[in-house]
């Protein structure tokens, strides 16, 4: 077995961490303004940014906040002035940026932030959970999960393109599975500059840039009469978004050579599946192994991944999973006091399937949190509960891997 | 097919005329405990004559803000019930029409503007035909009527004698006028509450002066009628609000373009956010007195003054918010003197006034500023009275 040739659109070919490898991507995007205070496991980003500029490879203003909020605010005033910027953060840290990030969203300002998903304190942990980035669906910010380093490279500069389209205008968040993704290292291929300016059109503002020479004030005090017009163009906005992330895709494909089929899912073996899990992040790894596995016993079963969880891909988990009767939907978070108890992830996927032609059962399955292992095991334990619904009844939501 | 789902009870609840609306028009914050105490007796009598009320400061006109033009409102039912009455009034920004509309501060018949995207209203909109307006006033009836917005149908002026009554921030100036106000309510709109039930209820939740205070308003109201014919042709129409199609994206609003000149209206100033019906009084400018010192032009919260070719501070009234700040760091006594706003018909610049006629000018300064009139203290609410500035006696000449 060869080496696979580099195609002409890369420049080289690195072991990198998610982190770095999303780092690179935002050398590759020429960001102007990066705004960074530590906390794990994003941390690295800022480490392996820092160490780009100091080595000469990457120009930008580099801008080290007191706190998460004041970071995640010089990101937000630095690209209403025409700057394309970058920040990112973990956990609590995410959390405590909270008002940084509305303001962000409702300000229509396309910032891309790295999530490197960390289970929310107390207790300090470090290990994956996805409440941290989750705590963002409502407000008007994209929101995708990476899988793989090289996913998350790439997604980090499709994020910029799809963010900074004039139909958008929305900040998107990439998140992925904090010490897992994040910390692993993997061969990934790095585009050449000049093929990423093919790509990514240089950031504009246009009208709404904030500059003396084009007085504007962005955000004034409003009442009842503004707000729901204002919430209206979010709404427009995000509908749109659907389709620019379609297209862009399709050029990165192009220009690239990569191979994403569908966006917004990423399905294993689903289309003549029985039996369906549902997940975000990492888990797809030991969750097609567990289809393979199920299939070699004869068994119809599939994977379907949630990349973009914002748009969320409702009529694609309707198509896809037409087949399916019975979904289980695996919750690396949880959302307590939720519909019959179960994450975030199970109730916006019951939500989506309600208007299917043939609707499936649902299981829910609270697995991995804080960091814990899914397993192989894990996987087919869950496609053998959620094939035995019928067993379990409405609402059922089981806790994989805890200690009883 | 919808209209038919709606049960009886429910339409015939907003049919019913047994609703009387009150509101209450005051100036944010100087004034905000004295409306709710007066919106709030309101509810208190009527529940005492056996009626469901509830009262309801509109929170959307950020009352907080200095001088601001708010309301609160008091609904009263003889036969609703609190559920009906809350569907019928609660959770409104505004009324359709009111019964009875008290108006607080005289100087509001100028128009008010609560927010900047309501425009500047009449402060008589909402009264309905044969509805009645309280206000509060040392002025005559035609001193008030000649600033008011005609209206297609007659309706009544009520007359409460007396100063406006502006607390400190956040507190309440205990002079009265509240309950003088809710006997003047009684008198107005006897269907609304009884004066009788207005002074069981004074009597029993106040001593002295206090308690007699309301029955001496009642009798002493005047009356008037004002009619179709009177009134001017309201000068403002309220802004269109765009839809969302047709609004810029990320909430961003033109802003004020950089341009500097010397001379009355030389910086440029945004034409979307004036302060104008915020005021309760204005600083006339003695520019014969002035030492050219700059600190009412450096200190104005507002940025109302203008440098002039001649190195005086032209005021830009339609920006001021009447907050006096200018008056008192004037270092020269007598050089800048907030004036009661209903002594002026428009905001034209005083400094061209000055230079066109200075004679003319400063003798009407002293004339209007010279005299015998109320300042109100913003931080004490203690109303100061000033007695006229003996010539040429700044601090510094």
């Amino acid at each position: 077995m060869t080496q696979k040739a580099l195609g002409a659109a890369y420049e080289a070919e690195e072991l990198l961490t998610g982190c770095q490898a999303v780092s690179h991507a935002v050398r590759l995007a020429d960001v102007d303004v990066i705004a960074a205070y530590p906390i794990r496991p994003y941390t690295e980003v800022m480490d392996t940014i820092s160490k780009l500029i100091a080595d000469g490879k990457f120009d930008a203003e580099y801008i080290i906040a007191d706190s998460e909020h004041s970071q995640f605010e010089i990101a937000k005033h630095a690209s209403a002035v025409g700057a394309r910027s970058f920040a990112g953060s973990s956990g609590t840290g995410w959390m405590y940026a909270m008002e940084a990030l509305a303001v962000t969203a409702t300000d229509r300002l396309p910032v891309v932030a790295l999530v490197g998903n960390r289970a929310l304190d107390d207790p300090g942990a470090f290990g994956v959970e996805h409440n941290d980035a989750l705590s963002v669906r409502d407000l008007g910010w994209l929101l995708v999960w990476a899988a793989t380093a090289q996913e998350a490279l790439d997604t980090t500069l499709i994020a910029y393109r799809v963010a900074e389209d004039p139909k958008v205008m929305m900040p998107c968040a990439v998140a992925m599975d904090g010490a897992f993704l994040t910390h692993s290292q993997h061969m990934v291929r790095l585009p050449s500059k000049s093929s990423v300016k093919k790509f990514l059109p240089p950031y504009s503002m246009g009208n709404r840039r904030l500059h003396p020479d084009n007085p504007i004030s962005i955000a004034p005090q409003v009442n009842e009469d503004w707000v729901m017009e204002i919430r209206r163009q979010q709404f427009e906005a995000m509908s749109a978004s659907e389709k620019v992330i379609k297209e862009a895709y399709q050029e990165y494909n192009g220009i690239f050579g990569t191979e994403y089929d569908n966006p917004f899912l990423e399905c294993y073996k689903t289309e003549d599946a029985a039996t369906v899990l549902v997940g975000m992040g990492t888990v797809v790894q030991p969750a097609k192994m567990a289809v393979d596995q199920l299939r070699a016993e004869g068994k119809k079963v599939g994977f379907a991944r949630v990349v973009w969880f914002r748009p969320f891909p409702a009529e694609d988990l309707r198509r896809e999973l037409a087949s399916a009767s019975s979904v289980g939907v695996v919750d690396r978070d949880v959302s307590f006091g939720s519909p019959d108890l179960g994450g975030v992830l199970f109730n916006d996927v019951r939500a989506a399937l309600y208007p299917a032609k043939r609707r499936p059962t649902i299981s829910g399955f609270i697995a991995g949190l804080g960091g814990r292992e899914i397993s192989i095991d894990d996987c087919v334990k869950m496609f053998a509960e959620t094939s035995e619904y019928a067993k379990r009844g409405v609402g059922s939501v089981s806790w994989i891997g805890v200690r009883e | 097919m919808w209209g038919s789902l709606i049960p009886e009870t429910v339409r015939d609840a907003r049919e019913l005329a047994s609703v009387k609306r009150i509101e209450i028009n005051y100036r944010g914050i100087f004034q905000k405990q004295l409306a709710k105490k007066i919106a709030n007796y309101v509810v208190y009598v009527a529940h005492s004559e056996g009626k469901v009320a509830f009262s309801n400061g509109r929170y959307s006109d950020s009352p907080e803000r200095n001088g601001v033009p708010c309301k609160y409102f008091t609904f009263v039912s003889s036969d609703l019930t609190e559920g009906q009455l809350e569907a019928v009034c609660g959770s409104k920004m505004d009324i359709e029409s009111a019964d009875v509309s008290v108006v607080l501060d005289d100087t509001m018949v100028k128009g008010v503007e609560p927010w900047a995207w309501h425009g500047i209203r009449p402060v008589n909109e909402k009264i309905g035909p044969g509805g009645k307006m309280i206000v509060v006033t040392t002025k005559s009836r035609g001193e008030l009527v000649r600033f008011l917005g005609r209206k297609p149908f007659a309706y009544d002026l009520a007359l409460l004698e007396g100063e406006a009554s502006f607390s400190g921030l956040w507190v309440f100036k205990d002079d009265s006028t509240d309950v003088r106000v809710l006997g003047a309510i009684a008198r107005a709109d006897p269907g609304l509450v009884s004066i009788k039930a207005v002074e069981a209820y004074t009597r029993s939740a106040f001593k002295g002066e206090k308690a007699k205070a309301a029955r001496l308003a009642h009798d002493s109201l005047l009356m008037h009628r004002v009619e179709p014919s009177e009134g001017i042709d309201w000068p403002h129409a309220p802004p269109r609000l765009p839809s969302w199609k047709e609004m810029r994206e990320g909430l961003v609003v033109p802003a004020v373009s950089r341009a500097y000149a010397k001379g009355p209206r030389g910086q440029s100033r945004s034409t979307t956010y004036l302060r104008g019906t915020t005021k309760s009084a204005r600083p006339v400018v003695r520019f014969d007195l002035c030492t050219k010192c700059t600190l009412c032009w450096l200190e104005c919260p507002d940025e109302c003054f203008d440098p002039t070719t001649d190195g005086l501070f032209d005021v830009n009234y339609d920006y001021c918010t009447g907050c006096g700040k200018c008056a008192q760091v004037c270092p020269v006594e007598g050089c800048i003197v907030m004036v009661d706003e209903l002594r002026f018909d428009n905001n034209d610049s005083p400094w061209e006034r000055y230079k066109i006629a200075p004679e003319d000018y400063v003798g009407w300064a002293k004339k209007s500023a010279g005299g015998d009139y109320v300042l109100h203290n913003v931080v004490t609410g203690t109303g100061v009275r000033r007695v006229k500035v003996p010539e040429g006696k700044g601090k510094r000449s």
